[in-house]
């Protein structure tokens, strides 16, 4: 599970940053798709841990993580249609719905205290992946205002949700089993 | 409704604030995960509003329970009328990384 984890955190990690390395950083078309993605995906998980997970602490965060990144999903939505930028997939997308399916494949075939904790540690590398790509390629190369606007409105939320995440994920460590 | 209340509030507030005696309105903005100002202090009959400016629920909720917003929606606001003295450390009941705390005096 640990060996899991690291290669999902791995996967995201390169697709936050590595893929751009080399050429100009993504366009806003590619920045809106990579957003939409990026929040889509752990929605996605929120929804199975809600089902899933017979933690009320682990159930809380995981409306939380549907509510907050529905709400940031909303106001991208509402801004590119705004705009008129239609979200163009490209690696960095594609490559987090992917890190997004393999987390669902992986998390159905567990269950009880196995499934909350690679859940949580799945949500902390997440978030900490995500909040790397905002900071070094999401921000620095959006071009229209409002879109850059957007996502660094959205920053805090990452860190808080990475913040409430480590939490989550001491609390489980002491709890045993 | 409740931000034009406020605000008509605020008016009325700084319109009277030499007299003393007349309560104010105060108000604290939720904003990218954090509360705006993060400490406060009032006096005791004045009205505090939060208005949530993120783009997803907030609360703003005491330790004790004395005050509980419950759910904010974004662009919506919530207030009540500080009418114990006290310091109360509180915080969003959702994101347990954000800290505020209201003095009333």
């Amino acid at each position: 599970m640990k060996v899991n984890h690291i290669a999902g955190a791995a996967v995201l990690a390169l697709a936050a940053t590595a893929l751009w390395a080399q050429g100009a950083g993504p366009t806003d078309p590619q920045i809106a798709a990579i957003v939409v993605t990026a929040n889509r995906v752990d929605i996605d998980a929120g929804k199975l841990a809600k089902a899933k997970s017979t933690s009320e602490e682990v159930r809380s965060f995981a409306q939380l993580m549907i509510t907050d990144h529905g709400g940031v999903n909303k106001s991208a939505t509402e801004l590119v249609t705004r705009l008129h930028v239609t979200p163009e997939s490209n690696a960095t997308s594609q490559s987090l719905q992917e890190g997004g399916d393999q987390n669902l494949a992986a998390l159905k075939k567990l269950k009880g205290t196995a499934f909350d904790r690679a859940y949580v540690d799945h949500e902390v590398a997440y978030h900490q992946a995500v909040l790397d790509a905002v900071d070094q390629t999401l921000i620095p190369s959006a071009k229209n205002a409002e879109l850059k606007a957007l996502l660094v409105k959205v920053r805090p939320a990452f860190v808080a949700h990475l913040g409430h995440a480590r939490q989550l994920q001491a609390s489980l460590g002491k709890s045993g089993g | 409704m409740t931000l034009a209340v406020a605000l008509s509030g605020v008016g009325a507030g700084l319109g009277v604030a030499k007299a003393g005696t007349a309560p104010e309105t105060h108000v604290v903005t939720i904003e990218g995960m954090r509360f705006n100002p993060e400490s406060l202090t009032v006096n005791k009959g004045d009205r505090v509003v939060w208005i949530n400016k993120d783009l997803f629920p907030h609360t703003a909720t005491s330790g004790a329970k004395a005050f509980d917003s419950h759910s904010i929606a974004p662009e919506a606001s919530w207030s009540f009328v500080a009418r114990a003295a006290g310091d109360y450390a509180y915080g969003c009941a959702l994101h347990p990384t954000m800290k505020g705390r209201l003095t009333v005096r």
